[in-house]
């Protein structure tokens, strides 16, 4: 799978679970892997270049961080929207 | 400059007496910072009404980086406008804590550009702690300490920042080089600790002995204490020095002496090395006549905690004795391995002593491959069930014991 469709892939899983489930790193790379077929190594790369460029970010509550959409706040905040 | 907003007769309570005061500290930042200025206001205020008005946690950091900033809010903004942010900031501390006051200068200018003034040196976590600055400022603040070589430190289900006691840099009781051990093991886990994929946080602490001044047996999730292997050599003449300027050895050191294995019979002492804990307690007291020998390394503890989830716990023994020197390639593998089996086995916020606990030390010892031993027993069993798999019995009719 080329890289662009897996970020793509990554990103609907994201939006899936928006407001569901805090989702860790690695609850991301077990199921976009499950559902593609991609080995998590490659997911882990993909998800973390979205998180570097601020397509989806770190979150933290109650002790816990986890991944997640960026809101609009946040990209007018980091210079990104 | 910043005139004192809010009368504070609390607070005032607490510069009186010749000891240091957290209070006049946070007044001298006010006269040139509306945070500090307005914290002194909202801390009042708890003090009187007895009630915390601070909010923690959210979506704040720096682009890329999962952890190194804690968001921080007054649930009274309009009250206390300057302190609407109070975000911290974790910078990853030198290993032992050793800063040129150069160094020091040039970490506090940044942050009185862009934060309160106010630091916590240190923060329990280890790092260097810089208290209260607003969410815009936080890519600058990035920027300015990272061009000088500074990094973030931990925080969430990450890797904690590493830390370590002194060490063989000031102090001649140091067993291993608890530096370069934490500087390697920070290197070593810079993902981790940038990029937080833990079930919940991590910590790991390196002591040089047994007198832990890192405390890393109460507060690391891998407490790293240097230990030897050979005996205590004993100055007799010393012994009896101390005697001599009125030490009472046989209360001060021999009743002491967690395995009492030490005798003492007003001339001379004896140690039964074998019997020997290696606690530090008479090496401690009697610096000059008590001195480790032979063979160093580390004894690995796992588990500590405060209570959250469940109570707290203190570190017990997973590996009695470990060489350790560079490159570290056995500790590194080993904690890789601890990390993995922890991140198969738990749930969300769990630490990995709990988990351990929960799913037993067996499971936890064939996974990372260390052999039981009597060390790590850290009580005697409650129960009088005993689950042997088929494997067991192979062992035992292989070596024809039946």
């Amino acid at each position: 799978m080329e890289k662009e469709e897996l970020k793509n892939k990554i990103f609907e899983y994201m939006q899936k679970y928006k407001g569901k489930k805090k989702l860790k790193e690695k609850d991301v790379w077990k199921g976009v892997g499950e559902e593609t077929g991609v080995p998590g190594d490659e997911v882990k790369k993909a998800l973390r270049e979205m998180i570097d460029v601020g397509k989806l970010m770190y979150s933290y509550g109650g002790g816990a961080s986890s991944v997640e959409i960026p809101s609009e706040e946040y990209l007018k905040e980091k210079g990104l929207l | 400059m910043s005139k004192k907003k809010h009368e504070t007769p609390m607070l005032d309570e607490l510069k009186k007496g010749p000891w240091p005061s957290f209070v006049k500290e946070i007044e001298k930042a006010a006269v040139k910072s509306e945070t500090a200025n307005d914290t002194l206001g909202q801390v009042e205020k708890s003090y009187r009404t007895r009630r915390g008005y601070w909010k923690h946690g959210g979506i704040v950091g720096v682009l890329g980086y999962g952890g190194g900033v804690i968001g921080r809010y007054t649930s009274l903004p309009e009250e206390f406008p300057g302190v609407k942010f109070f975000h911290t900031v974790r910078i990853n501390q030198p290993s032992g804590w050793f800063y040129t006051s150069k160094a020091l200068r040039e970490i506090c200018d940044i942050w009185d550009k862009y934060g309160s003034g106010l630091t916590n040196i240190h923060g329990s976590t280890g790092d260097l702690v810089l208290l209260g600055t607003n969410t815009e400022s936080l890519e600058a603040i990035f920027a300015e300490y990272s061009s000088r070589g500074w990094d973030l430190g931990g925080s969430g289900s990450a890797m904690r920042t590493p830390s370590c006691c002194l060490g063989p840099a000031r102090c001649e009781w140091s067993n291993i080089n608890t530096l370069e051990i934490n500087y390697q093991l920070t290197q070593e886990f810079q993902d981790e600790l940038h990029r937080p994929a833990f079930p919940y946080k991590f910590k790991i602490k390196t002591s040089g002995c047994a007198v832990d001044c890192v405390a890393s047996i109460a507060r690391a999730d891998l407490s790293i204490i240097g230990t030897w292997r050979g005996k205590i050599q004993i100055d007799q003449s010393e012994v009896q020095n101390y005697a001599k300027k009125g030490m009472n050895i046989n209360a001060e050191i021999v009743n002491m002496c967690p395995t009492q294995c030490i005798t003492y019979d007003g001339k001379e002492m004896k140690i039964d090395d074998a019997e020997c804990s290696r606690c530090m307690h008479c090496i401690a007291k009697m610096t000059k006549a008590l001195r480790p020998s032979g063979e160093r390394g580390a004894t690995l503890l796992m588990g500590s905690k405060a209570p959250i989830v469940v109570g707290s716990l203190l570190s017990w023994v997973i590996v009695p004795f470990i060489k350790l020197e560079p490159p570290y390639k056995e500790l590194k593998e080993l904690i890789r391995k601890m990390i993995e089996w922890w991140d198969e086995n738990s749930k969300p916020r769990e630490r990995i002593g709990e988990v351990i606990e929960i799913k037993g030390m067996r499971s936890f010892l064939e996974y990372i491959g260390v052999p039981p031993s009597p060390a790590q027993v850290k009580w005697p069993r409650k129960d009088p069930f005993i689950f042997f798999k088929d494997e067991d019995f192979e062992k035992v009719f292989k070596k024809g014991k039946y």
